[in-house]
């Protein structure tokens, strides 16, 4: 008894010096939690979980995650739910819901998808002919078709599709990665943001915002259209000048250490110089396409007309290279925010839904398409979960005195594919007409669980402390989804 | 239920300390002991049973099985015990094998998570064998704290205690003047530990200068320090008492104090300047709000006013602007103003906004989480759903928004200077209408007529063609003369495409970009994509995407001249849009066409096609019989109408700022169930918390309240001098920003899952400190820069670090990186070029587009107008700005009572390479420049780090200027830890 109470302070003193070397959490040096840490270390047999030194809950089937992300709400019974009753009550009213009040105001009759579905890969999945090209991954991919979400208006879904809170100021699942795993490339950020040439999405950068994480934890933004803030040498500083500087400075550094021992912080900010330096050098890198061969710039259409598309293959070529590279997390936006005409830069096709999808998905169709194959060719689907995500979808109905469709939380669909997900399955569905989730409707919560399972995480001791709670990227909520799970 | 677990990985040198087993097994031996030695007595059972069965129903039992009743069972009373749930009788009183709560809680199946050990289910099998004694009132999980949450009786809700500082055995005898040393020594001992030597003049003041006002002192500040110090000690590195005292007292007077506390508690309060959410769209008028905080704080205004002033100043300082702007706290945090069709969603977002105005006020006055009490009763602090609500029926008048703000008088004056404009404008207005009447009718008399001449069918957005004869040219223009909505405004319509076709056979569209022909038209602007609304989507030969006109004119240049005869044109060629504004046409149009760009010839108009609307076929008609006099008549109309708008424009306005509008609530508010609006529960009226009400008294308010009056009793009971929670916080939060760490690691949570007091009597005695000094602020600080705990240097030892690395027991002052804040400004200082102008509205380190949402994006270029100090910078959220989200300013979506303090490469790069530092390099380099350099860099040193350099220094900085000049060594020199550091 004498010796298990003795213990535990002989073990604090080791855990004490330890944290003195590592830096607090809120240092951002090492978030490492005193309390978790000794109760495991004193009850636990396993090694202990720490975060940001790569350590997961239990073994990972996928290492880094390609997150896919169209803005405004693209419609599920237009793209990958087919819908064969729409077809058959074009123009009637949509029972129990006439006229309903949704986001824009009242809903006309139920509306027909104006492109047919046709079968795809050996699985003969339903896709709308609007993709051709994804249509050849079906077989790959995991949907989920009974997508809810809490929110109906757009900010707030994008960002409670990103950090599991439908307000802002939580940090995305990039940030949560950042923070549980840390850096693969220490040379490179842990979460990159791509965001679409035509801006930023609905609540722009609360979507990839390291919320109340550490500030190392937010996302990088980069893109083929713009590089990395401050990562240029300033004009007017030779490359000489500037290795003199850092020699001088790290110097300068190095004696205030010596004076000042036994501050971690002091060190790990000599250390955050070099690394800095070394992002300067990797950085341009990895953005440089022109190392790409012809035929794989062809392959995602880099150098299409359409000047949309032709940026975003860009930004696709950009997120495999950022992959290959070791970032854990790479969050690739296909369109931007609400403009002044609803539609026009993302997917919200509120009044004329044939002429935005016919601008939208040729867009997406082919590069997104040719990115999945690529990491499928260079075998990195072994180890890379890749997401589709949409904040929310739309209605089954026109919207009143519209050829277009208003908001829909309560049924859309997300997929996903790659490790550890089971290939060609289709889980949940909205009802007959896609107005809401029926079979296994599914939250954000469960479909970030499943998303922490892959990575090897318990979605539950995947905690932050914040103002009053550990916090966690599913709430308070989150259930696996088995069946899509390899 | 699946609720927030109690597991850390991020709490700050906490260890919590859990009554040990050993501990709890002698008790129950002893208490077994006992019940062998006699028959015990009903008082005996009841003891028994508060002592150690009551903690683990609570601790372990009634989150699920108390008010939740998950699987039918309630454990709070023995009647529902013994009925049970699902499974059947939970308990049989005398029987614990009979009893389904011992088998499971004995086979580990309960609770789910982790299984009680063995004690516990020894305690539990002991109280049903002695008939499962329950008291007559149902257990309250809020009755008493245990090992896994906070009830009635947690520390920080008890009163404030009496404190008389000991005088310990070993103690300095200058640590024994000051009540806070003897507190914080007392617990150095606890730990044998020992306080650190005083800290040498230079880092004193320039600790104590970055600590009350932000910035670094300057040379000339601390040669004056240190020869008050030599003139009081007879040296000038050892601190005189008067000397220091003094300092503080200039600096507590400098208004820069009230900036960088007003900093502090911006951030507390959440103060942002936008709106959030998706349009995030920035607020222009909330800065008076910031000033109003910086003003008060150098006034060392009273605390418990300050705090009634951010509650109820509409009522409070009516007619007083300058106070009435504190309500900007009810309002600046951030909210959903989208605005929403679906009635479910608008109600939910309505309760989030009033959610986020109560989880404000009880984090940054009380230090208490209410927030998570919106769904469920707290599940870790003694705070019940109906205490939310009673706090919802005091906030649920408040709209975020503006409001004028001015006495009687400001208005009087400003109606009586707009009320002759006004009255010019409306006789204006009428006999403007009454001569267009008189045309009107005039014209209808003879409406056939005029009518006849339009022979051709209207514009049609789907397509409209105009054929005329083939004529060459290599300039083609469209000049709109009324949109489809405004007949009198030419812009603000829409074009898909814009053809121009050759004439003869196999005509060609030459229009398109494609064959080399441009367009151009101003369109409306998006700053972040500028394509989004280009004339050049009139020829691209798509039709999903329009040009937004913001001007009459699309002119396409061909590129070459071409025989043509026909153009066609639309803004809806699908047909898509039907009726829909998305795709807004114009009326009224002429088509010119020219050789060289600069003579023009009409060739087509739309004068003879009949008009598309009602208005259209009015302004036709009244064009059509108007004289020359009567048409200028009307253009004089329009000119004095313009000209008395213009006046009225100019006059001084009344202050419209972002301090809230409030209404009174027609009916009474409701518990929401599970948090759901359409989910109502039973009636709630304003009314204290009952968290506190054994400490604090408690109000509760009849339904029909007056709003106002509902927040000022609220901001009465937070203030009353009973509450031990907004003292303790207020005082806490004094003490976090002096050592880096508050005495509670978490200064707005003093619930269970907070931290827990390192030094509970020296809070308590600070707290108390503040009642005696009315809740003045600056007293406090006083005594604590005062203290020899504060005074301590900051040097490490190693043996001290061992037992305590992060200081919290203060056996030196804890050394800390500057704030994002400290550091910009601190550059400005230096460099000599701080613009210290005080109050107005804020400058922007970013650029503002607002396209119907708002984006922000971080400048390159940041001139001398953004040189004022970073409190006035205008805190957009989610609006990174290099230099100060690196360094940790927070997003402001929240209260953030801490700021984080990390070290990333970002920050070296930004530091490095951001077009600031090099100006600041620049300047900095131009003030220390003179004949001699060693001056220089001596000047440099001071500047920067308070301190001489050394010899060794000396020689290697002047090497380095020797090859790479002094821009290159000042921005070094910017980019050290010592700079950033203090000590």
């Amino acid at each position: 008894m004498i010796d298990q109470i003795t213990s535990p302070e002989h073990l604090l003193k080791a855990v004490l010096s330890r944290r003195g070397f590592l830096g607090s959490a809120y240092t951002g040096l090492a978030g490492l939690g005193l309390v978790h840490l000794l109760n495991s270390e004193l009850f636990a047999a396993e090694p202990i979980w720490r975060p940001g030194q790569g350590m997961t809950h239990f073994e990972p089937r996928a290492k880094r995650v390609l997150q896919i992300f169209c803005p405004g709400a693209a419609s599920h019974m237009d793209l990958w739910e087919h819908k064969p009753s729409l077809e058959k009550y074009d123009g009637h009213p949509l029972p129990g819901e006439e006229g309903a009040l949704s986001f824009q105001g009242k809903n006309g009759p139920l509306m027909k998808s104006p492109w047919p579905f046709q079968p795809a890969g050996e699985s003969g999945k339903l896709c709308s002919t609007l993709l051709p090209h994804m249509a050849r991954h079906v077989d790959d991919i995991a949907f989920i078709h009974s997508m809810t979400s809490k929110t109906n208006t757009h900010g707030p879904g994008c960002v409670f599709m990103n950090t599991g809170e439908d307000s802002e100021g939580f940090p995305s699942a990039g940030a949560w990665m950042s923070y549980a795993l840390g850096s693969a490339n220490e040379n490179l950020p842990a979460y990159v943001a791509i965001p679409d040439i035509r801006g930023e999405p609905p609540n722009g950068k609360a979507t990839w915002s390291n919320g109340y994480l550490p500030a190392q934890h937010q996302a990088i933004v980069l893109s083929s259209q713009q590089s990395i803030r401050n990562l240029q040498l300033p004009a007017g500083v030779s490359e000489q000048e500037e290795l003199a500087t850092r020699e001088f400075l790290q110097t300068l550094n190095r004696k205030h250490l010596q004076a000042n021992p036994g501050n971690s912080e002091l060190s790990a900010r000599i250390a955050a110089y070099e690394l800095a330096a070394r992002m300067q050098l990797s950085a341009p890198e990895v953005s440089d396409l022109a190392a790409e061969s012809a035929s794989t710039h062809r392959f995602f259409g880099t150098g299409d007309a359409n000047k949309l598309k032709a940026a975003y293959a860009r930004n696709c070529l950009l997120a495999r290279r950022l992959l290959e590279r070791g970032v854990r997390y790479v969050s690739l936006y296909c369109a931007s925010r609400a403009s002044g005409v609803d539609g026009l830069l993302n997917w919200d096709a509120h009044k004329t839904l044939k002429p935005d999808y016919e601008r939208h998905c040729p867009v997406f169709d082919q590069p997104t398409a040719a990115l999945l194959t690529d990491l499928k060719q260079r075998g990195m689907l072994e180890d890379t979960l890749v997401l589709w995500t949409t904040e929310f979808g739309r209605m089954p109905t026109r919207q009143e005195g519209t050829t277009g469709r208003d908001h829909n939380p309560d049924g859309f669909t997300c997929w996903m594919m790659g490790a550890g997900v089971k290939p060609g399955v289709s889980y949940g569905a909205t009802d007959e007409f896609g107005r809401r989730a029926e079979i296994d409707p599914t939250t954000v919560w469960d479909f970030y669980a499943t998303v922490l399972h892959i990575l090897g995480f318990d979605h539950q001791r995947l905690t932050y402390y914040h103002n009053g709670l550990d916090r966690r990227l599913t709430s308070v909520h989150g259930n696996l989804i088995e069946e899509i799970l390899a | 239920m699946v609720y927030c677990q109690p597991v850390s990985s991020n709490r700050p040198g906490e260890c919590k300390v859990y009554p040990s087993r050993l501990v709890a097994n002698l008790i129950l031996a002893l208490w077994v002991s006992l019940i062998d030695a006699a028959v015990a007595t009903a008082e005996q059972h009841e003891q028994f049973f508060h002592e150690q069965v009551e903690p683990i129903l609570i601790g372990h039992c009634l989150e699920c099985h108390g008010a939740d009743r998950k699987g039918e069972l309630d454990l709070r009373t023995q009647a529902t015990a013994i009925e049970g749930g699902e499974s059947g009788a939970s308990i049989t009183p005398g029987n614990p094998a009979e009893s389904l709560l011992y088998e499971y809680v004995s086979t580990g199946e309960m609770p789910p998570k982790q299984p009680l050990s063995e004690s516990q289910i020894a305690v539990l099998k002991q109280w049903i064998a002695d008939g499962a004694y329950f008291p007559d009132e149902p257990l309250s999980p809020f009755a008493i704290s245990t090992d896994r949450r906070a009830g009635f009786d947690w520390w920080s809700l008890q009163p404030l205690s009496e404190v008389d500082p000991p005088v310990s055995p070993g103690m300095p005898a200058a640590w024994a003047e000051n009540s806070i040393d003897r507190l914080v020594f007392a617990k150095l001992a606890e730990k044998q530990l020992h306080p650190s030597p005083p800290a040498d003049s230079r880092t004193l003041i320039r600790r104590a200068t970055y600590d009350l006002i932000g910035l670094p002192p300057s040379p000339a500040e601390i040669a004056e320090f240190r020869k008050a110090c030599e003139a009081e000690t007879g040296s000038p590195d050892r601190v005189g008492n008067r000397a220091y005292e003094a300092l503080i007292g200039r600096l507590l007077a400098s208004p820069r104090y009230g900036e960088h506390w007003g900093r502090h508690w911006l951030d507390v309060v959440r103060f942002g300047e936008s709106t959030g959410f998706e349009r995030n769209v920035i607020i222009d008028n909330a800065w008076p709000f910031r000033d109003y905080v910086i003003r008060s704080w150098n006034e060392d205004k009273p605390f418990d006013q300050f705090v009634r002033e951010h509650l109820a100043a509409d009522s409070l300082a009516a007619g007083d602007p300058l106070t009435e702007v504190a309500t900007t706290f009810l309002v600046c945090g951030p909210y959903d103003n989208v605005g929403n069709s679906d009635p479910i969603q608008a109600a939910q977002i309505r309760a989030n906004t009033v959610d986020e105005i109560i989880r404000a006020t009880g984090e940054t006055f009380l230090g208490l989480t209410v927030g998570c009490a919106r769904c469920h009763d707290h599940k870790f602090d003694p705070v019940s759903q109906q205490d939310y609500y009673s706090l919802y029926a005091i906030f649920g008048g408040v709209v975020h928004g503006s409001r004028s703000i001015a006495s009687q008088g400001q208005r009087r004056d400003l109606e009586s200077r707009q009320q002759p404009l006004n009255q010019t404008l409306e006789r204006l207005a009428e006999e403007k209408q009454r001569l267009e009447q008189t045309l009107l009718d005039h014209a209808e008399q003879s409406a056939a007529d005029i009518e006849s001449a339009w022979k051709r069918p209207p514009v049609d957005r789907k397509l409209t063609v105009e054929t005329f004869e083939p004529v060459e040219a290599q300039y083609v223009r469209l000049v709109s003369e009324g949109s489809e909505t405004n007949p009198r405004s030419a812009s603000g319509y829409h074009i898909d495409e814009f053809e121009i076709w050759t004439a003869g056979e196999s005509s060609r569209n030459v229009a398109l970009a494609s064959a080399g022909a441009k367009a151009e038209g101003h369109n409306r602007v998006a700053n972040d994509f500028a394509e989004a609304y280009s004339a050049a989507l009139t020829i691209d030969g798509r039709f999903g995407a329009r040009w937004l006109a913001a001007a009459p004119q699309l002119t396409i240049t061909l590129s070459q001249p071409e025989a043509i005869n026909r153009v066609s044109f639309s803004s809806d060629r699908s047909g898509a849009a039907v009726e829909h504004h998305v795709a807004g046409f114009l009326s009224e149009y002429r088509i010119e066409v020219s050789a060289d760009g600069e003579n023009w010839t009409q060739v087509a108009n739309s004068h003879d096609r009949k008009p598309i609307n009602a208005s259209h076929r009015r302004r036709r008609l009244i064009d059509a019989v108007q004289t020359e006099q009567q048409r200028q008549q009307l253009a004089a109309f329009d000119a004095e109408i313009g000209k008395a708008k213009a006046e009225l424009a100019i006059l001084p306005q009344l202050p419209v700022w972002w301090v809230g509008n409030y209404q009174q609530a027609k009916e009474p508010f409701h518990v929401f169930l599970g948090g759901n609006p359409q989910r109502q529960g039973a009636a709630v009226v304003p009314a204290s918390l009952a968290t506190l009400s054994k400490a604090a008294g408690s109000f509760e308010l009849a339904d029909d309240t007056p709003e106002p009056q509902r927040r000022q009793a609220l901001a009465d009971w937070i203030v009353s001098r009973n509450n031990p929670l907004t003292a303790r916080v207020i005082a806490n939060r004094l003490w976090h920003y002096h050592f880096g760490t508050g005495i509670v690691d978490t200064p707005s949570d003093f619930g269970y899952m907070g931290g827990r007091p390192t030094h509970p009597e020296l809070l308590d005695w600070l707290a108390r400190q503040l009642h005696a000094h009315q809740w003045q602020l600056k007293p406090l600080h006083r005594l604590i820069m005062t203290s020899q705990a504060y005074r301590q240097a900051s040097d490490f030892r190693a043996e001290a670090s061992a037992v305590d690395a992060q200081a919290r027991l203060l056996w030196r002052f804890p050394p800390r990186r500057l704030s994002a804040d400290e550091i910009r400004d601190s550059l400005l200082q230096i460099a000599g070029c701080l613009n210290l102008e005080m109050g107005g509205p804020g400058f922007r380190l970013y650029h503002y587009w607002e396209d119907n949402v708002a984006t922000y994006v971080p400048r390159d270029q940041v001139g001398p107008e953004t040189y004022r100090r970073s409190v006035y910078h205008q805190n957009a959220r989610a609006a990174p700005v290099d230099l100060m989200s690196e360094f940790d300013s927070p997003d402001c979506a929240f209260s953030a009572p801490r700021r984080a303090s990390t070290t990333t490469p970002l920050q070296a790069l930004t530091l490095m390479n951001h077009s600031f530092t090099l100006d600041m390099a620049r300047v900095l380099a131009s003030r220390i420049d003179q004949a001699d350099r060693n001056a220089s860099i001596r000047l440099a040193y001071e500047l920067l780090f308070s301190r001489l350099c050394d010899d060794q220094e000396l020689a290697m900085a002047s090497q380095f200027i020797e090859q790479h000049g002094l821009r290159a060594f000042c921005r070094a020199l910017i980019n050290t830890n010592e700079f950033v550091y203090i000590d």
